[in-house]
């Protein structure tokens, strides 16, 4: 859903994560994410995606080049998800979607999360002019309708030729993701600072001469990583079904090059005669968004800011 | 509150000024232009290019095109016959003036093609939400109560599931369940209509036809909403009830279904609220794939189709309109949320 | 997917229930369409009825309900007279041709039984408003063949005579066929222009059907035009066309009963639609378009190909080799459904159809070719670079970009990946890339690839429709057609033999045009500018109850929609 643009504003605001220092925080949040079963269950699964799209090239199937005889096979044995248009193996092709999709979640993720900490770092230090400034720049690209500048961007991008933008680059669609989804990391960030600022111990240490960077980096970034894992971790998800929603429209990343949206939205032509080409894909997204969703969530139970509260006694 | 309210308001204009210059640049940079056609096999004369082109206002360098397009060119001589010679007063008044272009699909004023469909979509969106919101409210209130319940996480395993089916997929899905498969027992036709907003033959408005047209694509449109803000409830009643206050009412003796709703769900209710009033904006830009899927004549093929066919005066003209929506709904939740939670005042800020 | 329907499945029930109840005391869903109502479904709305001033092919497809033209195309190209009386020849006198001065003149005379909806006679007043709004320096708008008109003279109510600046081989569809028609000069405001008059939108009707309703986005609704001037048609009462975006579910309309014709049905959908037992998959009995390779002789990104030649395609042994190495029997069979006709000339049609042999498919041979052409693979990886070729420096690699359009959807990009992978085949790599149409033919300024030569290889469809390859053939091989913007060489292939040819061409002596235009195909056949492959599927598809669909060459299906029936 694109709505979490809009909704973590109110959200983040609402509850920032207040921990004093860093040490046992590590420890005390996988204590409590270990007891969160489902959340323990989605890590799993996760990592086992991940380590099978990572094993792809082990596949005796090679992902590009077609079998004629062997078009739209049903699953079986020898193919465990049946084949595709040009005979190829379904599930080596899902592999190798994988690892275009779940790339462009991670690029997504580093792109949104490099521009939204430090800006948001920047305006909850230094507040005043910079503030105003990097704010005013956040609520301008909170401002645009995301998913209606999201298709002008990767129609405008997706074949521009510049040297990193190369006609249907993996690159192209991360980045336009990665550029409309940064602002949600810039106010979590923010709203954290705004709320350690003047607390004793970031003056103490200012008081001890500790340098802006250093105190940004050391005191104050560790305690807002809780909501930026959080929220790094639903970001991967809601990249994979922007993409595979941009293939649906036609301006996703374009075959022969495989991701688990485009695969799916060619499949939607054959659905009735070919099911396995769409259930198979729509399977990957659905198990990649469900398991980090529940992986979110076990993070955000065991950074609970409230529980934490209670034991700084504020 | 008044100064806040006006100090906003301007914040606003600048920041759609600001806007509308960084979308203008965006949509003129796309490639492919409003001019081709589809590889059509024909001789064009660049001559009538060039007369398009001057119909269109393209002829002029972009900085131009762009004060053409906010202020107008009514005040000043063109040249519209391309002899090189401006002659007479040009017609169009600017976005300032209320005057947004007309599509160069249609011809037709962009304002006249989004007013065409904004109702369909607000008719739509509005019923898509209010389900959401209406199914939403007691399950994020029940899974909050039995946290960690079987409810709780069969619950937050089904939103969970909604956010994880692409829109697309499911609309599809639904489709071929209801429509393809699925017959009515009594009539033998489809079970539910496969799209558009009312049945041919229909004339004037017939509740029950309005109704089976609207099942389909709200299921579709609301399932993400309804994980999302069943989801956002849940976790803001879970703050609220392990809130202070409550732990003081409940040791006070106060029954705990009592506190639960009349306390606790009151302080809930108001960021989700907030919430609804920052989603707004959504009911003007409409749901893309529902709207293809369904045949639904709204905002967000209108924008589709236009982006597709490089239309930009109409591209342009609900990019702006959706922006101002999303400012003006940020300034209503922020209002909203000052009103409805005393703690909360900007007249200091 | 199973784990999926089966958490959802509460509420599909409750839904299945909710929805049955509402069912059967409400409107109900399906078979609206019944008695003498026929629907048609498209995906977008037409932008107007003047195709002349968007050309998205809808607009064809209302205009041919509403209005007439002096003449049209019929299934198998020929032209036939709509308002006019009768066809002008030189055989009947009604073409003169000056031969002084190479010009041309043509009189029409109106059929004097055509009246519009509102009562009013159409006359020869109308067609020359026409013609003036066309040819407004300010508010006008263009049509092929317009720009070999002098002009339009009146002389009497139903008589007329064009004039032309040529010898216009194509001008009996002038304002006729698919792009233009003859608009009502009482009705329609001359003062809005061509292009933006409000009669554009809500047309007074000359043809079989009038315009009732327009819902944007949602549906039109056309009824029989009582003032139709002939008897007894059109037959059918009621035309609904409906606006439904995706193209499933327009299929799983028409097998459901709820469509009665899709156009332009693609051959995903074609191949679900043929065991269906009331859908009829119309083929044109004339296929147009032809998918074909385009060759950049210039330099990627550049357009002269005298001053910066492609490094690999310049070298015609190389364009034959591609040529000899791609199975196009296997692509029409396999990505085609067997429906596309293999091709290798402009000239594969009647009239003007040439003897041009059949190449065949021979990778060995592709191989040798290369290997004489001075392109060997020395290093071993499979691809070749250039050891003694003429048009690149040594140790060039044989690796370029390989173009096609979003647009036409998964048998293009099956066939482009089929073809790049018969390509590495013989040792040429092939880089993909799909780009939209709309970006693929822009205007060089609006960043089209194509215009300002930014490619190596293409793969896409055109072809000429009808019977007049002229306007076709100037715009694809022309010299003058090779400046960027002027036409479509974007291959900038130039040739003077061609040229000459080409000038010759326009003449009304079909006998010698027939000639000229095989002589083309022998020069074309030596030089390969492009490499056409096969005729792509042209089909409608439409219910078995709807009887009389002939999808014509210029792809409008409702060209005959007067002499359409119900079967009961």
């Amino acid at each position: 859903m694109t709505s979490n643009i809009a909704g973590f504003s109110v959200d983040e605001i609402k509850r920032p994560a207040v921990t004093a220092g860093t040490s046992g925080l590590g420890a005390a949040v996988w204590k409590r994410f270990r007891k969160h079963p489902v959340a323990i269950g989605g890590s799993v699964m996760l990592a086992l995606l991940a380590l099978l799209v990572l094993l792809a090239p082990l596949s005796p199937f090679d992902p590009e080049l077609s079998t004629m005889e062997e078009r739209y096979q049903p699953p079986s044995l020898h193919h465990i998800m049946g084949t595709d248009a040009l005979g190829r193996d379904l599930f080596t092709r899902i592999l190798y979607g994988g690892r275009i999709s779940l790339t462009v979640g991670a690029l997504v993720v580093v792109i949104s999360v490099s521009i939204g900490v430090p800006v948001g770092a920047l305006a909850g230090y230094y507040g005043g002019r910079v503030e105003s400034l990097l704010m005013r720049i956040t609520d301008t690209f909170l401002s645009l309708p995301p998913f209606l500048v999201l298709i002008l961007l990767s129609a405008i991008l997706r074949e521009v030729e510049l040297p990193i933008f190369e006609r249907n680059n993996v690159l192209t669609i991360a980045f336009v993701i990665g550029i409309l989804s940064w602002m949600t990391f810039a106010r979590i960030v923010r709203a954290t600072i705004l709320t350690l600022r003047e607390l004793d111990f970031v003056t103490a240490t200012r008081a001890l001469g500790g340098s802006d960077l250093r105190i940004i980096v050391t005191h104050i970034l560790p305690n807002s990583i809780g909501p930026i894992i959080v929220e790094a971790t639903l970001e991967l998800g809601y990249a994979i079904i922007e993409e595979s929603g941009l293939s649906f429209l036609g301006f996703g990343i374009q075959p022969p090059t495989p991701s688990w949206g485009n695969l799916l939205s060619n499949a939607q032509d054959h659905l009735t005669k070919y099911p396995w080409l769409a259930i198979f894909p729509g399977l990957m997204i659905f198990l990649t968004i469900i398991s980090v969703n529940y992986i979110g969530d076990g993070l955000r139970d065991a950074f609970d800011p409230y529980k934490v509260l209670e034991k700084v006694g504020e | 509150m008044t100064t806040y309210v006006v100090r906003r308001l301007i914040q606003t204009i600048g920041l759609l000024f600001l806007l509308s210059v960084i979308l203008f640049t965006l949509v003129n940079l796309a490639p492919g232009g409003p001019l081709a056609g589809q590889g059509q096999s024909r001789h064009v004369d660049p001559e009538k290019v060039e007369l398009l082109k001057r119909q269109f206002g393209l002829d002029k360098p972009l900085p131009t095109q762009y004060i053409i397009w906010l202020v107008g060119n009514d005040w000043m001589k063109v040249d519209i016959d391309g002899d090189g010679v401006a002659e007479s007063f040009g017609t169009r008044k600017g976005v300032l003036r209320g005057d947004f272009g007309f599509s160069f699909r249609t011809r037709k004023p962009a304002l006249e093609e989004i007013g065409e469909r904004l109702p369909n979509t607000i008719y739509l969106m509005t019923i898509t939400m209010l389900a959401a919101i209406l199914i939403a409210i007691p399950i994020g209130i029940l899974s909050a109560m039995r946290q960690y319940s079987a409810f709780d996480i069969t619950v937050t395993t089904f939103s969970f599931a909604g956010q994880a089916i692409p829109e697309f997929w499911l609309g599809l899905l639904l489709i071929l369940i209801f429509y393809a498969w699925l017959k009515n027992p009594f009539t033998g036709d489809s079970l539910l209509p496969a799209g558009g907003m009312t049945s041919i033959g229909v004339t004037g408005f017939d509740l029950g036809d309005r109704i089976v047209h609207l099942i389909l694509p709200v299921a579709t449109g609301s399932l993400g909403w309804i994980a999302w803000y069943s989801r956002f409830l849940r976790s803001s009643m879970l703050d609220v009830i392990h809130q202070d206050y409550l732990r003081t009412a409940r040791a006070k003796g106060l029954p705990n279904r009592l506190v639960i709703y009349k306390h606790a769900l009151r302080n809930a209710l108001i960021p989700l609220i907030t919430l609804l009033a920052l989603d707004l904006p959504y009911i003007f830009s409409g749901a893309i794939f529902v709207e293809i899927l369904f045949s639904w004549p709204g905002m967000g093929r209108l924008y589709y189709q236009a982006a597709l066919q490089r239309d930009y005066p109409v591209l342009l003209a609900i990019l702006i309109i959706g922006a101002a929506f999303i400012i003006l709904s940020n300034l209503l939740a922020d209002l909203l949320y000052a009103f409805l939670d005393p703690r909360v005042r900007y007249d200091k800020s | 997917m199973s784990r999926i329907l089966k958490r959802a499945m509460p509420v599909f029930s409750l839904m299945a229930a909710l929805s049955m109840i509402l069912a059967a005391c409400g409107g109900g869903g399906g078979a609206a369409s019944g008695g003498d109502t026929i629907v048609i479904v498209i995906p977008e709305d037409p932008p107007s009825f003047n195709p002349a001033i968007a050309d998205a092919g809808y607009d064809y497809l209302v205009m041919e309900l509403v209005m007439l033209g002096l003449a049209d195309m019929d299934a198998q190209g020929n032209v036939f007279p709509e308002l006019a009386a009768e066809l002008p020849t030189v055989e009947n006198g009604g073409v003169v041709i000056d031969e002084e001065n190479w010009t041309m003149s043509a009189t029409w005379k109106l059929r004097q039984d055509v009246k519009w909806s509102d009562g009013t006679p159409l006359t020869a007043d109308d067609v020359i408003f026409t013609y003036e709004a066309i040819v407004d320096p300010e508010t006008g708008g263009w049509v092929p063949g317009i720009d070999y008109v002098d002009s339009v003279e009146k002389v009497d109510d139903y008589t007329f005579t064009v004039n032309f600046n040529t010898v216009y081989p194509g001008y009996l569809l002038l304002f006729g066929g698919e792009q233009a028609v003859v608009w009502p000069a009482h009705y329609c405001d001359a003062s809005q222009g061509f292009a933006n008059w409000d009669c554009g939108r809500q047309p007074l009707s000359s043809g079989p059907y009038v315009l009732q309703e327009w819902v944007n986005g949602d549906h039109m609704t056309f009824v029989r035009n009582e003032n139709y001037f002939a008897p007894g048609k059109p037959a059918i009462e009621t035309i609904v066309v409906r606006i439904v975006p995706d193209e499933s579910v327009r299929k799983t309309m028409l097998i459901n009963g709820d469509a009665d014709l899709d156009m332009w049905t693609t051959e995903a959908v074609i191949a679900d639609l043929l065991g269906q037992p009331n859908v009829v998959v119309e083929p044109s009995p004339t296929n147009r378009w032809v998918m074909r390779i385009f060759f950049n002789l210039a330099a990627k990104g550049t357009t002269d190909p005298q001053a910066t030649p492609h490094p690999i395609l310049s070298d015609v042994r190389v364009r034959r080799a591609i040529r000899m190495a791609i199975d196009v029997d296997t692509i029409s069979k396999e990505f085609f459904l067997g429906m596309a006709q293999p091709v290798w000339t402009e000239f594969f049609r009647e009239p003007y159809k040439c003897d041009i042999p059949r190449p065949k498919f021979d990778p060995e041979g592709a191989k040798a070719l290369l290997e004489s052409a001075g392109w060997t693979d020395t290093d071993g990886d499979g691809i070749r670079e250039c050891h003694g070729c003429e048009t690149a420096e040594e140790g060039y690699v044989m690796e370029m970009e390989f173009l096609t359009y979003s647009d036409y959807g998964e048998p293009l990009n099956l066939t482009q990946q089929f073809i790049a992978e018969e390509l590495l085949a013989i040792g040429i790599k092939l880089n993909l890339g799909a780009v939209e149409g709309t970006v693929l033919w822009a205007y060089s300024a609006d960043g089209g690839i194509e215009q300002s030569g930014n490619f190596d290889m293409d793969i896409w469809d055109d072809g000429y429709s009808g019977i007049d390859p002229n306007d076709y053939l100037w715009s694809y091989y022309y010299s003058e057609a090779a400046i960027p913007d002027y036409g479509y060489n974007y291959g900038r292939w130039i040739n003077a033999d061609f040229d000459a040819l080409m000038d010759e061409a326009y003449t009304l002596d079909e006998e010698y045009r027939k000639e000229l235009f095989c002589q083309m195909a022998e020069i074309l056949e030596e030089e390969l500018p492009e490499v056409p492959l096969f005729t792509t599927v042209n089909a409608d598809a439409h219910s078995v109850r709807l009887q009389g669909v002939q999808s014509s060459t210029n792809d409008i299906v409702t060209w005959n929609v007067a002499d359409w029936t119900i079967a009961q």
